[in-house]
């Protein structure tokens, strides 16, 4: 069976609802509004339950939500854990970039 | 289909309490979770450490795998007896939804037992909405640049006419953007799990962008690490770099330094702004190899009043 569907990119500056951010990461409004008091998350909106998500947060939010589900980490932990994780993929990139510049100096050999 | 000793996934014996279960699987989890795990084959090894937890936490399923029989072995041709999971009361509690991703992903081995087609399945579900289904596409740099169109094949289980549960394979087109970023996320509508009775759920796709040998990709930014001879940086030079778009013409400053970046404005990835390309210069020593080489280093060191040493203050 075959199907073809149109796609949707969240573009940059996009907000989505609360209601999708907790059915596409498995979880409840409370968890969100945990995170949000964190600071992992910053959601506008008077209410939780009217609340919108910048769509680039989503990924974060995921994180956090299988490190809960998966290793029975609490909030706080998960926050944590999600800030620490992408502080280290920025060090990757920015160490992957100085070692291309050191084998440059040190020229082809 | 092949046996699974989850006692050996664990590393526990098979008389292990549920409480020490639970520590082992913890810590094989911390270990292996994809999000954190620096391990070879770290996602392999979580959902087998996940399935074995999901069966031997639950002291109805692990009763019900413990008569299949101690004697068989890892790997070993398997099928379920036919009276599987007769003889077991089960209270009629809804089955846990675990996470989609963690769901379809278990074995042939764990759905036969604990699947919609073992003992383990509901008799009826209640009407709901389809979940939403997660997957992750890798790209290179030039199709992120250029953008395209991409056919994904998909796996997802359906319900035949018989009640049956078969995995279906289904094909879908997806755009993807020119510009897009890394860790960006597609929605594709109505494309995850059908709903019964409810709406079907939307499938995601972050978008990674793979490591280039050439680029470094810092938002839509690039980087390229320029290398060139010492008198190119010292006297300047008109020079062809490597550009996403194709090679361009550069000119190169006098009095150039190593780890210097020069920009080309625009020759990122496309976007509003689109981003910038960043040489970053490296000086590149011609080897001392020949006697001629060395004559010539030895005039530089004694004509060239050059202390590269001069701002470490002895």
């Amino acid at each position: 069976m075959s199907s073809i569907s149109e796609t949707h990119m969240f573009a940059e500056g996009e907000w989505i609802s609360v209601t999708q951010v907790c059915r596409a990461s498995q979880i409840d409004v409370a968890v969100v509004v945990e995170l949000a008091e964190l600071g992992l998350v910053s959601p506008r909106g008077a209410v939780p339950d009217e609340w919108q998500l910048p769509a680039r947060e989503l990924a974060r939010i995921r994180t956090a939500a299988r490190l809960m589900r998966d290793l029975g980490v609490n909030g706080s932990g998960a926050a944590l854990a999600v800030e620490l994780l992408e502080a280290r993929r920025e060090l990757e990139v920015r160490l992957r970039a100085l070692e291309r510049c050191m084998r440059g100096i040190a020229g082809p050999d | 289909m092949e046996y699974r000793d989850y006692y050996k996934t664990l590393g526990v014996e098979r008389s292990a309490s549920a409480d020490e279960i639970k520590k082992v699987y913890r810590r094989l989890a911390r270990k292996y979770h994809p999000d954190v795990s620096k391990e070879a084959n770290a996602e392999e090894k979580f959902k087998e450490v996940q399935e074995a937890y999901e069966v031997l936490k639950d002291p109805e399923k692990r009763a019900a795998y413990d008569q299949l029989g101690p004697g068989t072995q890892s790997g070993q041709d398997f099928r379920p007896p036919p009276d599987w999971a007769s003889g077991f009361e089960f209270r009629g509690r809804p089955r846990r939804r675990g996470s989609p991703e963690a769901d379809a992903q278990f074995s042939d081995f764990f759905s036969s037992l604990f699947g919609e087609r073992g003992g383990f399945a509901e008799a009826a579900a209640a009407a709901h909405s389809g979940r939403d289904h997660h997957a992750r596409v890798d790209i290179d740099l030039e199709e992120a640049y250029r953008g395209g169109t991409r056919m994904l094949e998909l796996r997802r289980p359906q319900q035949t006419r018989d009640g049956a549960v078969e995995l279906a394979t289904h094909q879908v087109k997806v755009t993807i953007p020119a510009g897009i970023a890394d860790g960006q996320q597609l929605r594709l509508a109505g494309q995850g799990e059908p709903g019964h009775g409810g709406e079907p759920g939307d499938l995601y796709l972050e978008i990674h962008i793979r490591p280039h040998e050439l680029y470094q990709l810092d938002g839509r930014d690039v980087t390229v690490t320029l290398p060139i001879a010492p008198w190119e940086a010292a006297l300047g030079a008109s020079l062809t770099v490597p550009t996403l778009g194709g090679p361009v013409q550069m000119r190169i400053p006098e009095q150039s330094r190593a780890g210097q970046k020069l920009r080309l404005r625009g020759r990122g990835l496309p976007g509003d702004p689109p981003g910038d390309e960043y040489l970053q210069l490296s000086i590149a020593l011609p080897p001392a190899d020949s006697p001629k080489a060395r004559a010539f280093y030895e005039q530089m060191r004694r004509e060239l009043p050059f202390d590269p040493r001069a701002n470490l203050g002895s």
